[in-house]
């Protein structure tokens, strides 16, 4: 018989079942009633016996144990009952200890604790384990017997019905025992009340307290029900980690607070669900494999993320480098691998389930799976969502299906109040009633009540939640409602047990979901559509100038089918390696010459896809973005050069926006090159370029439409409009040739620089909002309805604000506009704040019959009643100088110049002569000299590093001296415009303005409001609000 | 499953319209705007083959339209779920294969398609059986049944499945020729 305890000791990192068992011994006892101490002793032995004898044969790996046992059989009898507790604290002890240590190895520990007690083998040792299997019968006959105990005391009569007297009644009151509070060792209430209980099953009435009770949200202080201070220091003496110098008496009335219970039982079992919190698995999902209530422990099921390289340096001593940071990618241990770096793979059976593992450096694998024993504190098992891939991952071959229910019921668990309505199809999964079919009729809490499909059953059947999921057949129309596909829709093609196969509508592919993450629906959405600010089907461009339609958003990138029209080119990126999103609307020209803009049909005459048609959803660079729903690949984008299609039918974009205005079709109202073109001029206005420069910020492709001439190389003098820019090179669409020819960049002329100061100025990037439509050329078109003599003032106002703003600087092109601001006055008369009170801005309206359009913005804006941003700027703004408004006065100047170039609009003449009709402050601004002295660029030069420099001198020709360093210490050299830019201000920083009344000022940039900089001037003390654009680092000298 | 039906919508016509033709121009209008549409309610409008009736015109304020209310008689066509359907396969790719049956397009997944054929990709990727003697790729013809439907606004998209007895390739192109 004590035999038996031997073989316990292999168990014996489990105490788990110690509870149990002690519960057990107890029955015994009392079972046994008035018998001796002797009989009692051998009932419990016996009833442990049969148990630990199962064990006993599987156990073959400790044969010394047995031996040394046997030598001190009797030794142990004799010392039963006295240092058991002794005995059991020092186990646990050891336990303890590694708990605190919260290690990864709990497994080497328990092992080694194991071997401790080997050594010192003359120690008693703990009762056996009571082996699972019997743990439901033990449990019931327990249940059984304790029912039948408690039955004959006085207090359990009450039944569900107990009146608020009765149970008054049941309050404890002076005549009954009390409660102590004793100190006791942090970490060891429970096991200072299982040791009370031992110690009063050894001493049987000896032992005059009533209970003892450890709550778990308690620490350091165990409660024991007794009837007098004495007995509990009886009770306590001679018991380690009690320290019953202070026992402290709960008083009556806080009595019944002890031991009411708190309902947050965490419902963990086996097979559940959970997540690490900590450590190098933290966020991890693990399965539960083994729950220890005792000890607060559970043991999970991990993928592994083991670096065997590290073991295997670990253990031959080398050198090992520890980076904090890395943590390795998860990982099925695979053991032949860690056998081949000649890490040491043991196999043993865990003594508990008789499962063998594989222990490598203390931590046990099985399957490939890492087993892990952890607090129950470090893992979480709330509102757990395994992602499909996770589950897959814990889906070993042999085991699917069935295997699946069991997790699913923690799937269950998850699920959002309100989860299953009225018409639901359900079927049911767990139960007698399994795999019946059925539609939610009503639902309350926990129940469902479902009509079953089954005939012969009662109209509608109460099931519980838990035990539904819902049910789709093939061919169902359905919305994921949760999980990492969340908002995609599609149709049920394959039902798996309660994963569905859905095709997605906009895509096409399969989807894996579980039944339960769906809804039925008939809506078409794609699901994730966007991350950050750009979504599916936006223009992007891409890190290295490329650029591409986003057509598929995945978890953390997207896939963009790039601009190369002659193959279709899809690259994944990550959201950080796009650099903006184009909005830019610009046309084309296909074939025929024809204006291409977005929405427009077009047939695609060239490339793979040849004969595609559709309409165009983007255009960038000459490239164009064709949506053709037919096309299945790429999310039905199709990537097609604009030359090598043909567009189908009216522009549609034209009509559209036109409405029925006819007026907008004239082609005197287009400002087309061809129409407008001046031999003075290039053909495309200042504005336009100004327009590209907006969005592309700054770089290249703010020559793309621009007309140069080439100086050197075999097509010196030749002039034509530049199609591309690549790096250094430049397409050229020669005027002359009908052909496309690439030069040098430096070999363009310098109608380019004349350009330039409108192009390169990055400010212009800068206060970006004004939207690209105005900036090309043939947008006028359909810019112009808006100005149609027939239109109202209001519906500007309409317009959202953006365009309002851009288009504004392009009202003097187009003849009705004028007639329509006659019809008006008062839509430019109507902004007196800067207006009349604004000399600086005289410059910009005196001269010009501009003047009508410079203030319509306001006009307009106000007698829309549009609430844009502006209208407070002006309000507000102390000085009402035009920089006050945002977006439209860097505009402003631009198209001042423009309108010289205007189609006949104005009284200008065409040609360059504009601008010098145009005030100094306005030649100023447009011209170039926006750098001045002392301010701080970004030099940019080609093919060196960019660095930041100040500006020492700005030469006539608009280039600059800069002196790099960001103190001008460096050397200097000299920096055409467009190969700096103004490094941006930051708050606090101080600043020089560049532009307007205040130019060459300098002062301290308080704050910034949008694209509006508060700045304190130095001179004068006075808080200005200016437009960012204006506004230039200066250099701390 | 093709019906002929009796459908009614109110046409608006621009004034420049009126005048002696002023008939035909509604009705080629009427034409141009319900040919090729589609309504969850009876699917594809693919032919206009008569106008019954046209009722009275109502002049617009304001913008000089006038209303009309058309009864024409179409063919339309609807897919039903269920409906066993021949169609002309148009692409084939891993994920399965799409048909196209007149005006609506089927889809018919992998799964849907018998375990025992396999994908195969090339240049003319096609699904084949084990033996190779069924060949499902570009220009097959097929017969599937159809388990669901989805209506927008221009297309009925369908799935379909010929994973059932009776169903799949009726006439392969390749063993033709």
């Amino acid at each position: 018989m004590p035999r038996r305890r031997d073989d316990d000791d292999e168990l014996d990192p489990e105490d788990e079942q110690e509870d149990e068992e002690e519960l057990e011994d107890e029955e015994d006892y009392d079972d046994g009633g008035g018998r001796g101490g002797s009989s009692k002793k051998r009932r419990r032995s016996e009833f442990i016996d049969d148990v630990a004898e199962e064990d006993d044969e599987e156990e073959d790996e400790d044969d010394e144990e047995d031996d040394f046992d046997g030598g001190h059989r009797s030794h142990k009898q004799r010392r039963r009952t006295g240092s058991e507790f002794f005995e059991l604290e020092a186990a646990v002890d050891s336990d303890e200890e590694e708990d605190e240590e919260e290690g990864e190895d709990d497994f080497i520990v328990e092992t080694g604790a194991e071997l401790q007690d080997e050594e010192e083998g003359r120690r008693m040792r703990r009762r056996p384990l009571l082996p699972r299997e019997d743990d439901q019968e033990d449990f019931e006959a327990l249940e059984r017997r304790i029912q039948e105990r408690y039955a004959r005391s006085s207090h359990t009569e009450y039944d569900e019905e107990t009146t608020d007297v009765e149970q008054q009644a049941l309050l404890p009151s002076v005549k009954d025992p009390k409660l102590w509070m004793v100190k006791c060792a942090i970490g060891r209430e429970r096991e200072v009340a299982v040791c009370l209980m031992q110690k009063f099953i050894d001493k049987g009435s000896e032992l005059q307290i009533r209970s003892a009770i450890a709550l778990d949200h308690l620490k350091n202080y165990i409660y024991i029900e007794a009837d007098k201070e004495a007995h509990v220091r009886e009770a306590c003496k001679g018991m380690r980690n009690i320290y019953s110098a202070k026992v402290m008496l709960v008083p009556i009335k806080e009595m019944t607070d002890v031991l009411s219970v708190e309902s947050k039982a965490i419902d963990l079992s086996r097979d559940t669900w959970v997540r690490m919190k900590i450590g190098t698995y933290k966020g991890d999902l693990a399965k539960v494999v083994d729950v220890d209530n005792v000890r607060q422990r559970v043991t999970v099921k991990l993928v592994p993320r083991i670096d065997l390289q590290a073991i295997a340096n670990k253990l031959e001593g080398r050198e090992v480098v520890k980076k904090k940071a890395f943590v390795p990618p998860p990982r099925f241990m695979n053991i032949d691998e860690a056998r081949e770096m000649h890490i040491r793979v043991e196999r043993r059976r865990d003594p508990i389930t008789g499962d063998y593992f594989e222990n490598i450096g203390g931590m046990m694998f099985k399957d490939g799976f890492l087993y892990k024993t952890v607090s129950m504190k470090s893992i979480s098992a709330q509102n757990i969502q395994p992602t499909f891939d996770e589950l897959e991952k814990f889906r070993k071959p042999g085991e699917d299906g069935a295997g699946d229910i069991a997790s699913l019921s923690t799937l269950f668990a998850n699920r959002k109040k309100g989860h299953f309505m009225k018409g639901d199809a359900v079927i049911v999964v767990k139960g007698d009633l399994k795999n019946l079919m059925g539609w939610v009729e009503k639902v309350e809490e926990e129940n469902v009540h479902i009509r079953p499909k089954m005939k012969g059953l009662p109209a509608t059947l109460a099931v519980n939640e838990k035990e539904l999921c819902k049910y789709f057949k093939p061919g169902d129309h359905v919305k994921v409602v949760s999980g990492a596909q969340e908002g995609a829709t599609g149709m049920v093609v394959k039902v798996e047990g309660h994963v569905l196969i859905i095709v997605s509508d906009t895509t096409k592919e399969d989807i894996r979901v579980f039944a339960d993450n769906v809804v039925e629906s008939s809506e078409v959405t794609s699901g994730v559509t966007k991350i950050g600010d750009y979504e599916l089907h936006d223009l992007v461009l891409l890190d290295n100038m490329s650029f591409g339609v986003i057509i598929r958003v995945e978890s953390e990138a997207f896939q963009v089918l790039k601009g190369v029209p002659d193959r279709p080119e899809v690259v994944l990126v990550k959201l950080r390696e796009i650099k903006s999103k184009i909005e830019r609307r610009v046309n084309a020209q296909d074939q025929s010459k024809n204006t291409v803009s977005v929405k427009d049909v077009v047939k695609i005459l060239e490339g793979p896809c040849k004969g595609k048609q559709g309409p165009v959803e983007h255009i960038y660079r000459g490239i164009l973005f064709i949506y053709d729903r037919h096309h299945l690949e790429h999310a039905g984008y199709i990537c097609a050069k604009a030359q090598s299609c043909v567009l189908v039918g009216g522009s549609r974009a034209n009509s559209d926006r036109n409405g029925d205005s006819l007026a907008s079709r004239f082609p005197n109202l287009r400002a087309s090159p061809h129409i407008t073109q001046s031999p003075r001029r290039p053909p495309r206005g200042p504005p336009m370029d100004s327009g590209g420069r907006h969005r592309g910020g700054r770089g290249h492709d703010s020559l793309v439409g621009s007309t140069i001439k080439i100086r050197l190389g075999p097509f010196k003098g030749y002039r034509g409009r530049v199609v591309d820019v690549n790096g250094q090179s430049v397409r050229v669409e020669l005027e002359s040739q009908m052909k496309v020819v690439t030069v040098n960049r430096n070999q363009i002329s310098d109608n380019v620089a004349v350009a330039t100061p409108y192009r390169d100025t990055p400010r212009y990037g800068m206060g970006s909002e004004t939207p690209m439509h105005p900036s090309r050329t043939p947008m006028h078109p359909y810019m112009t309805p808006m100005r149609d003599p027939g239109a109202t003032p209001i519906h500007d106002g309409m317009r959202t604000p953006m365009r309002d703003r851009a288009w504004n600087p392009y009202a003097p092109m187009s003849p009705p506009r004028d007639n329509w601001d006659d019809a008006n006055p008062s839509s430019w008369g109507t902004s007196p704040q800067y207006q009349p009170g604004s000399p600086p801005s005289r410059p910009y309206e005196a001269p010009t019959p501009g003047s009508g359009w410079a203030n319509t913005p306001a006009g307009n804006y106000s007698e829309a009643g549009t609430p844009r941003e502006n209208s407070p700027a002006y309000a507000s703004a102390p000085s009402p100088y035009l920089p006050t408004t945002p977006g439209g006065q860097p505009m402003t100047p631009s198209s001042a110049s423009y309108l010289p170039g205007t189609p006949g609009g104005q009284p200008m003449t065409p040609g360059s002569g504009g601008l010098d009709v145009m005030s100094p402050t306005i030649g100023g601004e447009s011209e170039g000299p926006w750098f001045i002295p002392d301010i701080l660029v970004n030099v940019r030069k080609s093919g060196e590093e960019s660095g930041v420099g100040v500006v020492r001198e700005v030469l006539p020709d608009g280039s600059c001296k800069v002196a790099l360093g960001s103190t001008g210490n460096g050397e200097t050299i000299t920096v055409s415009q467009n190969e700096m830019e103004i490094v941006v201000p930051r708050k606090s920083d101080k600043i020089k303005i560049m532009s307007g009344v205040h130019r060459g000022a300098t002062g301290k940039l308080i704050g910034i409001d949008g694209t509006d900089g508060i700045v304190k001037v130095d001179d004068t003390l006075d808080v200005k609000i200016l437009d960012m654009v204006i506004l230039a680092k200066l250099a701390q000298v | 499953m093709f019906f002929h039906i009796v459908l009614e919508r109110n046409m608006q016509l621009h004034p420049r319209h009126f005048g002696p033709n002023l008939r035909d121009k509604l009705v080629a209008k009427l034409m141009k705007d319900v040919e090729g549409t589609c309504s969850g309610r009876h699917g594809f409008v693919v032919a206009i083959t008569g106008v019954d009736n046209i009722g009275k015109g109502l002049i617009r304020d304001g913008t000089g339209f006038v209303t009309f209310p058309v009864k024409y008689q179409c063919v339309v066509f609807r897919p039903f779920k269920g409906e066993i359907l021949e169609a002309v396969v148009t692409m084939v790719n891993k994920m399965g294969f799409f048909a196209e049956a007149g005006p609506v397009q089927i889809f018919v997944s992998n799964h849907l398609i018998p375990d025992d054929m396999e994908f195969q990709s090339g240049d003319m990727p096609n699904y084949t059986t084990s033996d190779g003697s069924v060949k499902i790729q570009k220009d097959s013809e097929v017969r599937l049944k159809i388990i669901g439907t989805r209506v927008d606004a221009t297309e009925i998209f369908c799935i379909g499945t010929i994973k059932d007895d009776f169903l799949g390739v009726i006439n392969d192109p390749g063993a033709a020729a």
